[in-house]
């Protein structure tokens, strides 16, 4: 079964935000809005939960961090204790630098990572773009038919006096769950 | 000043405590010169340089803003400006230190070899020079800035602001060197036989950390107390709160890596610094200063909804200007009192004198303009701010 959607073409931000409040207040369903940057203030008119990536990164973080002093300390005190400088074997200020290095680099890694799995990118991957000038100077708001109140027309006019230049009609595959 | 109208007028009540306390301060240093003059002149060193960093701090977050071209912080940009204020307060309180007490530095009784850099660097009028060139440099490019955006006020000319960008762009440079040398001229040399290379990054960073500290307080203040009410809110405190956040780490960055490297070479004449702050109670206080300065700041500060709540920032910022004030005394006055801690009734009351004295002269000069920049360029972009 295929979703109807329209799609409101927009050439500047402010029309994107008044036309995404106007939405929220009828109650429309919002499949995505296309920018070409990031619009300050959008997430949240647009209702978005907060990312967990940051939490993915705490997690990573620390995981290195653990990891790496652990491994420092098995090194140098357990497994090939060496004199150096007459200091003790387990050396917490020596440690530092290399455990923070490895937190940022483990912290780094896994939100990318975190981020392309969650995106669904990979290499080679096929860009999918819904309007070719998304990608440069125009904005486009995408509504989906959620219910059978939802008046085409009345959707459209509300686009149009929003400011959108251009609202066109699609249908797509619905989305596997 | 301005003929623009504004109103603002401190509580006379506020006004007078403040007053009494600056007055209990110079009590307090009073009766230490009786009873311990060493130690009141250092004090009086280490308040004066409190003072100096915070005004000093002010317009360095004024230059930043107008050299990065950032928007965010022109609603709240009248409060470091005021700032500055603080800034010939803590000079005049050094002059009086180098002019009449110069015996707190160890090199103006022991001279250092004859033709050697120290005793070309460290001899006193040499130190004076520079002392007063360094204050004439700041003097000279504060007063530009703030100027220049009070003059905005009246004509909303841009020039003002083009003027201030150049302005700023050069301060930057010239600041960052001459408060390297200048902290190294007035706190490193309390120790001349030990050197360390990343001591005036280090004062920077504390500089700084310690400003943003005092803007967020006095913002919340200001904002509460009505003045900013319609100018500020959370998002201009989000931001506030990543700078905080960030130059705690910052400053532990650097505190860390001036220990790790003198704890790992471990030769004597870099370890002295160390061990004269080691002993008996300085031992438990130079740990609580890195986990005021830092491990609280930073643990506390993570999650972004700390970084939006007035009251988890404000406490922050108190702990990290209570940190700033043991960093001040465990750079100062252990080489003056020779490690040995008395009864800080001294420090207590000059610590809080110093402070009252700063808020006095932010009112002064607060009052002197309309509470935000009314006709700057990118007053209506900072508003209307997302962070």
């Amino acid at each position: 079964m295929s979703q109807f959607q329209l799609m409101g073409i927009f050439d500047d931000e402010d029309g994107v935000k008044s036309a995404v409040r106007a939405a929220k207040e009828q109650g429309l369903r919002i499949v995505e809005v296309y920018t070409p940057y990031a619009i300050h203030g959008l997430e949240r008119l647009l209702g978005l939960k907060r990312s967990r990536l940051s939490i993915v990164c705490l997690i990573a973080g620390a995981l290195g961090a653990g990891l790496k002093l652990w491994f420092e300390i098995w090194a140098s005190a357990i497994d090939w204790p060496i004199n150096v400088g007459g200091k003790p074997w387990n050396s917490l200020p020596a440690f530092v630098p290399i455990t923070f290095e490895v937190m940022v680099l483990f912290a780094g890694l896994f939100t990318v990572l975190a981020l392309f799995m969650v995106t669904r990118l990979y290499p080679g991957k096929q860009a999918a773009i819904i309007h070719p000038q998304v990608t440069n100077d125009r904005f486009a708001v995408l509504i989906e038919e959620s219910d059978a109140s939802f008046d085409v027309d009345r959707v459209r006019e509300m686009l149009k006096q929003h400011g959108a230049v251009e609202v066109t009609e699609r249908l797509t595959a619905e989305v596997p769950a | 000043m301005s003929q623009l109208e504004f109103t603002y007028q401190p509580p006379r009540a506020l006004v007078q405590t403040l007053a009494a306390l600056v007055g209990l301060g110079v009590l307090t240093w009073v009766a230490g010169l009786f009873v311990d003059p060493q130690r009141a002149w250092g004090v009086l060193l280490m308040v004066s340089f409190w003072l100096l960093s915070m005004g000093l701090a002010g317009s360095l977050f004024v230059g930043l803003q107008y050299a990065c071209g950032a928007g965010w912080a022109v609603a709240f940009r009248r409060i470091p400006e005021a700032m500055t204020a603080a800034f010939p307060l803590g000079a005049a309180g050094l002059m009086m230190v180098f002019l009449f007490h110069p015996e707190i530095f160890p090199w103006v009784t022991h001279h250092g070899k004859a033709g050697s850099f120290h005793a070309i660097w460290l001899n006193r009028p040499f130190f004076l020079a520079r002392a007063i060139g360094y204050f004439v440099i700041w003097f000279v490019f504060s007063a530009v800035l703030i100027r220049n955006s009070q003059r905005q006020d009246v004509d909303g000319d841009m020039r003002h602001t083009r003027r201030n960008i150049r302005a700023s762009m050069a301060y930057m440079v010239v600041f960052s060197f001459t408060f390297a040398l200048a902290s190294i001229d007035w706190v490193m040399s309390l120790q001349p036989e030990w050197v360390s290379t990343i001591f005036g990054m280090y004062h920077m960073s504390g500089l700084f950390v310690s400003g943003v500290a005092m803007i967020i307080l006095l913002m919340l203040w200001l904002k509460r107390s009505r003045p900013l009410c319609d100018f500020v809110n959370d998002e201009h405190l989000h931001d506030l709160g990543k700078l905080l956040f960030a130059f705690s780490t910052f400053w532990m960055y650097l505190y860390f890596s001036q220990y790790m490297l003198i704890w790992y070479s471990n030769m004597t004449e870099e370890t002295v610094y160390f061990i004269l702050r080691h002993e008996g109670v300085l031992k438990s206080m130079f740990l609580l200063n890195f986990i005021l300065n830092w491990a609280v700041p930073f643990t506390i500060l993570l999650p972004i909804p700390s970084k939006r709540s007035p009251r988890v920032i404000a406490s922050m910022a108190v702990c990290v200007l209570a940190g700033r004030w043991l960093d001040l005394y465990m750079g100062i006055m252990p080489p003056i009192t020779n490690g040995h801690v008395a009864a800080p009734w001294m420090e207590f009351g000059m610590m809080v004198g110093a402070m009252a004295l700063f808020v006095l002269a932010f009112l002064a000069w607060f009052r002197r303009a309309p509470q935000t920049p009314v006709r700057d360029p990118l007053l209506a972009q900072s508003l209307s701010y997302h962070s």
